[in-house]
């Protein structure tokens, strides 16, 4: 229990158990310490009688207070143990000195306890029968999965098998469930939990040759100027703000429609903040550009030494960069024939004033004066809107001043998650049905599945059908797909199963959730299967600088829950496939770094040095605590040498080794506004959606923290006062959210829509709302389309372009007991 | 009267657990007489002091009167809210105290904007906390609630008689070993 209030907590004895760890959450990944000790015992409040050396109460900054939500009991081995969970005060790297975000800070929340608010873990392996969850054995639920893949593979083919899963968990468990689906089943029905398709999230940078992950934390510290879009780094990428951004002083020019924290805090401090029009980021990317080379600010050196020539272009053999590739004279004669990227017009378009599009042109670019350190990051706000064209346009913006490559050079993005997601196995893209213009596209696997060509999907640690474009109607062709053949009427295992064959023949669809808690998705899964996490198994992941670190298990899973690698392996084996006999999670772990060579997260080195010493891979890794390695890693004299930003050699991925600008078509950007955008003569809004400070992403954990709920008992809807006004609307009322306008996975219109509390604030300019985007219950991805035909050229949802009409319900109850106070008050405010 | 630390104990911690739309009142102050399971080791407060901290005639709607409690350093802020809140003193229920010690990583914050009712930006890391919700982190990196100090009114005197979840840098509210409590007031 949280024991919220008790005015106390028990500190850990000198002879606790101390383990390493990282924070399960966003991708600054920082560094934790874990204390487990038999409950009863105790440390004392002097330094000398307590784990962490020092005198209680600890001082200011100390790294070593414990807060009452850094506590909580556990099991360790069956016994009752406490557990603190505290930011490594040591740490010299990502989180110095033990701090913290809200949401890492109270990790040891997320702890399964079964008398506790994590009471509801999934602990048992469960088949709906009679429309009803009842528990089964492992071996019978790992039997009927491996039968009713052979089956659905031999009768219908290895496209009608799929498997969502998450593209960045833990280099074991991705490396082993994409062994199974794409290295064994080889099949082009697997898709991230973020996307209907495999494949980048970032093209346009990809095609300009630049790694999207190639800055370090210390390049936001060494800038002299931070470019920031599409995501509030206070916010969301907590640490990094507030360890590295900003005691490094750069002059911060940050792009954001909404007027976050981050907005503020950089126009209180010398930068600006760019409130731009939503889905407007090429136009004002390229029209600061246009400013830049109108005046001759680029960095003219960058340029002409490492951007491809016309001629470099066409020998590439990746037919994008041929195609979209841009030499430097291209690309001026482009940007400055454009109409909409000329000032005053693209002022218009992205509301955007053009004093201040000339202003960040040159701050970011030095102006008539030295080119500064520029460093460019970017986050989903940019590549979920148009994702290919605000990709290359904000590349383009990068490489025009030099970013990269070098001290607090670098062009990059800031990442949603953590990063291991190592496959085992390339994608099959030759058996996808999916092409653009003559060239094989990743499968859009929920197009695939509403079109009724999916049999057996295996949801893995997503929700899945809270997280994807228009998620009700995809949750509509489920229930149509589930409606089809018996239903299952006993847990005797043969019936089971023929009654699952059945619906597949039948052409319905039979569901595997694999999952920690129930989610939106579990009330249509046939077969869940109970997953172990954070905590309560070795695992190995990155960061979004690279850095790669041990995730030590510290407690027991709950029940009979299992890593998910294990499940894997398991169904493998029962299917007959090899490969699939790991012992323990390390030895996944080794066998992967093979498949990491010569990529971003190269740690083979590490392996191999690690045999060469005698050790396992994971123990190596171990003995670097907290502060890891930054890949890509390499050996030289026997010692591990990193990797501390991308490009340092100034070369680039590309065949030539050199970058290259990339066209964005603002034709087909306009084209899609119109689409997607509000009709101001339906009274329609803006609805935007993202990420906020005290929560994570489907709030798994945080439905389950006493804190988060208090501060979220509801989803909310930023609107602003004169917004408000208009409709009568206050804090705390409950409002509908409807769009009659939401494309679905095929192209359809039809209504969507989702409930949230108003939240009356500024931090929106009229006619734009923001929403959280997966509250449970009040789904935001219901107005938000899934038509990926609008992205032919690399199948990727616009997110962040939600519009609706506002209808008032009335009073919420809330408005006395929820805050509703300012989110985005910055030091130094002049008001 | 002074209370002991198990005057304080929180019933019903699991309030917190609705999951989805549902209404969560601030838990503010339950007070149960229950057994500490945890047992004191080391305490050198039995009890908190009962201490006067300001007085209602001198407070102004939107006025933030900093004092010490429960020993001398301990920082907290008075502030009249204008607004009638749960544990809220005084006339209007709305006289409320709270430790100003970040609850992220300690530092001291001074800026109280009144409209909102917010403690903050803190100067470290920028939370800020709703002093008419509890003292909840409104935005920013704290792991909890500010620690509460409850408060009577007597006369026209502030009095401070206790502190509700943990002060910044303490593992023990009670267990405040060398330093020097602040005394009791009339
Ligand atoms: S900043 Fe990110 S990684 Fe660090 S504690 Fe917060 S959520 Fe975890
Ligand atoms: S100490 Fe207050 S926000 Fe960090």
């Amino acid at each position: 229990m949280a024991g919220t209030g008790s005015g106390r907590v028990p500190l850990p004895p000198t002879d606790a158990v101390v383990k390493t760890t990282v924070c399960e959450y966003c991708p600054v990944a920082c560094g934790y310490k874990v204390y487990t000790w038999p409950v009863g015992d105790e440390g004392g409040t002097s330094a000398a009688d307590n784990a962490l050396g020092v005198d209680f109460p600890t001082t200011t900054l100390s790294g070593r207070w414990i807060s009452e939500t850094m506590h909580n009991v556990v099991r360790v081995n069956g016994e009752r143990h406490n557990v603190v969970v505290l930011p490594d005060p040591d740490a010299d790297v990502v989180n110095v000195g033990g701090t913290h975000s809200v949401r890492g800070g109270e990790l040891a929340q997320k702890v399964y306890t079964p008398d506790g608010l994590t009471a509801d873990r999934l602990t048992k392996p469960l088949l709906r029968v009679n429309g009803t969850l009842v528990p089964i054995s492992w071996d019978m639920a790992t039997d009927l999965v491996a039968e009713l893949s052979t089956h659905t593979i031999a009768e219908h083919g290895e496209l009608a098998w799929g498997m969502k899963i998450y593209s960045y968990q833990y280099y074991e468990n991705v490396f082993a469930g994409s062994k199974l689906a794409l290295g064994a089943i080889e099949t082009p029905n697997y898709s991230p939990h973020h996307a209907p398709a495999e494949g980048d999230d970032v093209p346009g940078l990809s095609d300009c040759g630049i790694d999207a992950f190639s800055a370090a934390f210390a390049d936001d510290a060494a800038a002299e100027v931070l470019f920031i879009a599409g995501s509030d780094p206070y916010e969301t990428k907590t640490v990094r703000f507030t360890t590295w951004q900003q005691p490094g002083g750069a002059t911060i020019v940050y792009v954001d429609p909404r007027r976050t924290f981050t907005a503020n805090y950089a126009e209180n401090s010398g930068g600006l903040h760019l409130q731009i029009v939503p889905g407007t980021d090429t136009a004002l990317y390229m029209a600061i550009a246009r400013v830049i080379v109108e005046n001759n600010w680029w960095d003219d050196d960058f340029v002409s030494q490492h951007t491809a020539s016309r001629g470099e272009l066409d020998a590439e053999g990746k037919w994008r960069r041929v195609e979209f590739g841009r030499s430097f004279d291209q690309f001026r004669e482009w940007i400055t024939s454009t109409p909409e990227f000329a000032l005053d017009r693209a002022s218009e378009i992205t509301g955007v004033p053009a004093d201040k599009i000339t202003r960040a042109a040159e701050l970011i670019s030095g102006g008539s004066g030295a080119q500064p350190k520029t460093t460019v990051l970017f986050e989903k706000g940019v590549y979920w809107s148009h994702n290919y064209e605000n990709t290359a346009a904000i590349g383009n913006l990068g490489l025009l001043v030099g970013a990269s490559g070098r001290e607090g050079r670098a062009t990059s993005r800031m990442g949603g998650h953590q990063r291991g997601g190592q496959k085992a196995a390339g994608y099959p893209i030759d058996k996808s049905p999916d092409e653009y213009d003559g060239h094989k596209l990743e499968m859009d696997t929920e197009r695939w599945l509403v079109q009724g060509n999916t049999r057996f999907r295996w949801v893995v640690g997503t929700n899945w059908l809270g997280a994807m474009g228009a998620t009700d109607a995809l949750r509509k062709a489920v229930v149509e797909l589930k409606a089809k053949g018996p239903e299952v009427t006993s847990t005797r295992y043969e019936t089971a199963l023929e009654q699952l064959k059945a619906q597949i023949d039948a052409g319905g669809l039979v569901i595997v959730h694999q999952e920690i808690y129930e989610n939106d998705s579990t009330p249509y899964a046939d077969i869940v299967l109970p997953a172990a996490t954070w905590g309560e198994e070795d695992f190995a992941r990155n960061n979004a600088e690279r850095r790669l670190r041990i995730y030590e298990k510290f407690m027991d899973p709950p029940g009979e829950a299992r890593p998910d690698w294990q499940i894997f392996a398991e169904v493998g084996r029962k299917m007959g496939f090899d490969g699939f006999d790991w012992p323990d999670t390390n030895a996944i772990f080794e066998e992967a770094s093979e498949k990491s060579s010569g990529g971003r997260r190269d740690y083979a080195a590490l392996v191999e040095k690690a045999k060469a010493d005698g050790m396992r891979g994971h123990d190596l890794l171990r003995t670097f605590g907290t502060t890891g390695l930054q890949t890509p890693l390499s050996l030289e004299g026997g010692e591990l040498v990193e990797t501390v930003r991308r490009h340092a050699d100034l070369q680039f991925n590309s065949d030539s080794g050199k970058a290259n600008f990339v066209f964005a078509d603002w034709d087909a950007v306009a084209t899609r506004n119109e689409i997607l955008g509000p009709d101001p003569s339906k009274d329609e809004v803006w609805v935007l959606n993202g990420r906020v400070n005290a929560v994570w992403n489907n709030m798994f954990d945080f439905v389950r923290r006493q804190n988060s709920v208090e501060r979220w008992p509801s989803n909310f809807l930023e609107i602003n006062p004169a917004d408000a006004d208009a409709r009568g609307i206050v804090n705390g009322d409950l409002l509908s959210i409807e769009s009659d306008g939401v494309l679905d996975q095929l192209g359809r219109a039809h209504k969507g829509g989702f409930t949230a509390v108003a939240y009356v604030s500024d931090i929106v300019p009229p006619g734009v709302t923001f929403t959280y985007f997966m509250y449970p219950g009040s789904p935001a991805n219901n107005i938000t389309s899934a038509d990926s035909s609008l992205q032919p050229l690399n199948l990727r949802y616009n997110f962040k372009l939600g519009k609706g009409s506002i209808t008032n319900l009335g009073p919420s109850g809330l408005a006395e007991s929820m805050s509703f106070a300012p989110r985005n008050l910055a030091p130094g405010a002049s008001s | 009267m002074p209370l002991s630390r198990r005057d304080f104990l929180l019933a019903g911690t699991a309030a917190g657990a609705t999951i989805g739309v549902g209404v969560l009142v601030p838990l503010g102050f339950v007070l149960a007489d229950d057994d500490d399971a945890n047992g004191a080791t080391g305490a050198s407060l039995a009890t908190f002091p009962r201490a006067r901290v300001g007085s209602v005639s001198s407070l102004g709607v939107g006025d933030a009167q900093f004092f010490d409690y429960p020993y001398e350093g301990t920082p907290n802020v008075l502030v009249k809210l204008g607004e009638r809140v749960p544990g809220g003193v005084g006339p209007d229920n709305d006289i409320v105290a709270y430790s100003n010690l970040c609850t992220h990583m300690g530092c001291p914050i001074t800026t109280y904007e009144a409209d909102s009712h917010t403690l903050g930006p803190c100067p470290c890391h920028f939370s800020s906390f709703d002093l008419s919700r509890d003292g909840i982190v409104g935005f920013g990196q704290a792991t909890q609630n500010l620690a509460r100090i409850l408060l009577e009114v007597d006369g026209d005197g502030i009095y401070a008689l206790g502190v509700y979840r943990l002060i910044y840098g303490h593992a023990d509210n009670l267990a405040g070993e060398d330093l020097v409590v602040v005394s009791e007031g009339v």
